[in-house]
């Protein structure tokens, strides 16, 4: 068994204990669940994949993905991806310590206009993760680490599909608690391909999840004096969801394994690319053989394809595919192939 | 339980053997030197069945006492996939290269692997599969083709169809009856069939594409030798089944459309749209996401373990894959796809809107392998 399997194993217990169904709904409500935070962060779980230097557990990608994938198979309402991964990859510029509690990163849409001026921040930042919940938010901004207090910034409260808090910050001349020069490999890009894996670890967990209910939920439920599993047309939808979930937990595993080795710009995009395919059809095929009962709120199966709706839309949807196209035509026909073989290490650029 | 793989990757020997036969592809199967065939249907050449077999890329599995290589299914993976995305014609040896030197090595006696295993590793000998009939389809254990004891052997009487190379087929692997039993699974056994022996008559049935790929064989008192009797009599059918998972998580299930694309690619270059941009970046994930399967489903064999499951998944996405690539670049053209265009491009899409169907039909329809991974879902 591999250390991974180990960390998805210790978080999947965790989660499965602590955001239970009812916990995940009241999240709904309040925001987020403290019990899941306090849970996750006795154990340590909460700084995977930030180094020791910058206060963390250190802890590979292959790692924070592992842990991602549980938080994603149970639906965990905290800003896990964002207090690990992203704030791990933020926090590699020299000199930054983070400190404890939940964090959250802007993630730099489109409309942002968030801009050092005079080491003071201006502007705003849209859709940031729990930012009324968290203590700091770290942010790239002018080529700039930028750790700052949602406090100090106007914040307008709004949530995503699923229902977990995603909120507009407005800055004029907050102070950053800290501002440092980015590394060279800091960059906005690059930042969004570890966005898009986040999302894509999360996608795969909850895709599994929805493979397990819809496989529970057809053999318990009965029609015509059968579980309604037993029909050919319904075992159809079941088949569609574990074959999305069986291809996008694997990519997202392949490309957490190539992130750990090199940029993974091709492995990364793929997967989210694959991943935003499965939120679309297993999430249909699931509510499908579901009936009526999938859609309401009593039941499970929202709390999967919610987020997977809401995630599909964060870090990239269509985009990807237009970029991996055009690193494709760029590339050209005689090194077609060796991208499907060799991904990143094929060439290809993105 | 939801069905997972674990992630695998090319070792360094395995890049090696890869790095190897592109160089030999480069040499012997330049492009512009063949016309490209679609996939597993790519029509026979023995002189590149001999090379390969010469380099020790055929029967890759098989046990070297019997001129097999002794190497894995992860090697084989890595031959096969690069003579697949040329379109090489690589059906001289391929049922025999994929499963019957397999079955063979596995089931048959001293004896029968000895006479046959060398000359399926050469790219000597070209099998063929005797199992679909015209009232046994999916349904494979309702096959009515008889063997009755006689003198010596075996007299086979039926009629099996829709085989594929069965005209220039040297052996067929038949599934036959030859006991009633209470159940329809059992009293079948594997009985290797001399093509060229009496009483067999092959009669071609054109496809879609007007090629005669596919044949109706009819066995008219056909003698078959004792020693000739596949595995335990009665056993045919668990070794049948075993046959089909072999086949089921190759590239073969997913690479088809390749020389298509790459054809596009070439035609198209100077004006390719955005939807042809998000054509080529959606179709690139899923071909990289699929081969992942493939791959780790063929390490998993290596291993010993038995991923029937995730074989079935690889195949039902991976040739659904197949017809909807097929269905956009036609989307995307706006051409009238034609055999006897001038465009290599035009002529491989012609022929693929006319036998992509068959991709989700052969080896296993995608209905049965739904109702297998349902299954094992439970």
């Amino acid at each position: 068994m591999s250390e991974q399997d180990l960390l998805f194993e210790t978080a999947d217990r965790l989660f499965g204990d602590v955001a239970t169904f009812d916990e995940v709904q009241a999240a709904q409500q309040r925001g987020w669940s403290e019990a899941t935070w306090s849970a996750a962060d006795e154990l340590g779980l909460t700084r995977i994949g930030v180094s020791e230097a910058a206060g963390g557990m250190g802890g590979s990608i292959a790692d924070v993905v592992a842990l991602l994938m549980a938080a994603g198979y149970h639906a965990a309402p905290i800003p896990l991806a964002e207090s690990t991964l992203l704030a791990g990859w933020l926090a590699q510029a020299p000199g930054i310590v983070l400190p404890e509690g939940p964090l959250s990163v802007i993630p730099n849409k489109a409309n942002d206009t968030l801009r050092l001026e005079n080491g003071t921040l201006h502007g705003s930042a849209h859709r940031v993760p729990w930012g009324r919940n968290v203590s700091l938010i770290l942010g790239l901004v002018d080529g700039h680490i930028v750790g700052v207090n949602p406090h100090d910034a106007r914040i307008t409260e709004d949530v995503n599909v699923a229902g977990e808090p995603r909120d507009d910050l407005d800055f004029e001349g907050a102070t950053p608690v800290f501002c440092v020069a980015a590394t060279p490999a800091q960059t906005l890009e690059r930042f969004a391909l570890m966005g898009a894996l986040s999302r894509s670890a999360l996608m795969a967990g909850a895709l599994l999840r929805v493979v397990d209910a819809t496989a529970q939920y057809t053999q318990e439920r009965k029609q015509f004096g059968k579980p309604v599993g037993s029909f050919q047309a319904v075992q159809i939808h079941l088949v569609r969801c574990a074959e999305q979930a069986a291809l996008v937990d694997l990519a997202v595993q392949v490309a957490a394994r190539e992130a750990d080795r090199g940029p993974a710009s091709f492995e990364i995009a793929a997967v989210k690319t694959l991943a935003n395919d499965a939120a679309r059809t297993a999430s249909r095929a699931a509510h499908q053989a579901h009936g009526a009962m999938g859609m309401t709120q009593e039941y499970v199966l929202h709390q999967y394809s919610r987020r997977l709706w809401a995630w599909r839309g964060e870090y990239g949807d269509a985009s990807w595919r237009s970029q991996l196209g055009r690193g494709v035509a760029t590339l050209g026909p005689d090194h077609h192939f060796h991208v499907i073989a060799d991904g990143s290490a094929s060439g290809i650029a993105l | 339980m939801a069905i997972r793989l674990t992630p695998t990757e090319l070792t360094d020997q395995e890049r090696a053997l890869q790095a190897e036969v592109r160089a030999f592809c480069d040499e012997f199967l330049p492009r512009g030197s063949f016309e490209p065939g679609l996939g597993m249907s790519s029509g026979p050449s023995k002189e590149l069945s001999r090379e390969l077999g010469k380099r020790g890329w055929l029967g890759m599995a098989l046990p070297t006492r019997y001129g097999g290589s002794d190497r894995s299914t992860v090697d084989r993976l890595v031959v096969v996939e690069e003579l697949l995305r040329r379109g090489a014609p690589l059906e001289q040896h391929w049922t025999a290269d994929r499963q019957s030197g397999i079955v063979i090595n596995r089931f048959g006696t001293e004896e029968q692997k000895q006479r046959f295993l060398p000359d399926i590793a050469a790219g000597e000998l070209c099998f063929c599969i005797g199992m679909s009939e015209p009232d046994s389809g999916s349904d494979l254990a309702s096959v009515k083709t008889r063997a009755t004891p006689t003198d010596g052997g075996w007299l086979l009487n039926g009629t099996k169809i829709w085989t594929s190379n069965a005209h220039f087929a040297d052996w067929m692997i038949c599934l036959c009856r030859t006991a009633d039993a209470d159940t329809p699974h059992q009293g079948l056994s594997q009985l290797l069939v001399d093509m060229h022996a009496d009483g067999i008559s092959i009669n071609p049935i054109p496809l879609l594409d007007g090629t005669a790929d596919f044949s109706e064989v009819v066995f008219n008192d056909v003698f078959v030798a004792d020693d000739l009797l596949l595995g335990e009599p009665g056993n045919g059918w668990q070794q049948v089944t075993s046959e089909l998972s072999f086949e089921r998580a190759g590239p073969e299930r997913w690479i088809t459309p390749i020389i298509i694309v790459e054809n596009f690619l070439r035609e198209y270059a100077d004006h390719l749209s955005e939807a042809a941009l998000d054509f080529l970046g959606h179709t690139i994930a899923r071909w990289w996401g699929l081969r992942q399967i493939s791959l780790a489903a063929a390490r998993m064999i290596d291993e010993g373990k038995a991923p029937a499951l995730q074989a079935a998944m690889g195949k039902d996405m991976g040739t659904e894959f197949e017809q909807e690539v097929i269905a956009e670049l036609q989307q995307l053209v706006d051409i009238e796809p034609s055999l006897t265009s001038d465009s290599q491009f035009s002529r491989l899409l012609a022929r693929a809107v006319l036998v992509a169907p068959s991709w989700a039909i052969r080896g296993g329809t995608n209905e049965i392998l739904k109702g297998i991974i349902a299954k094992g879902l439970r």
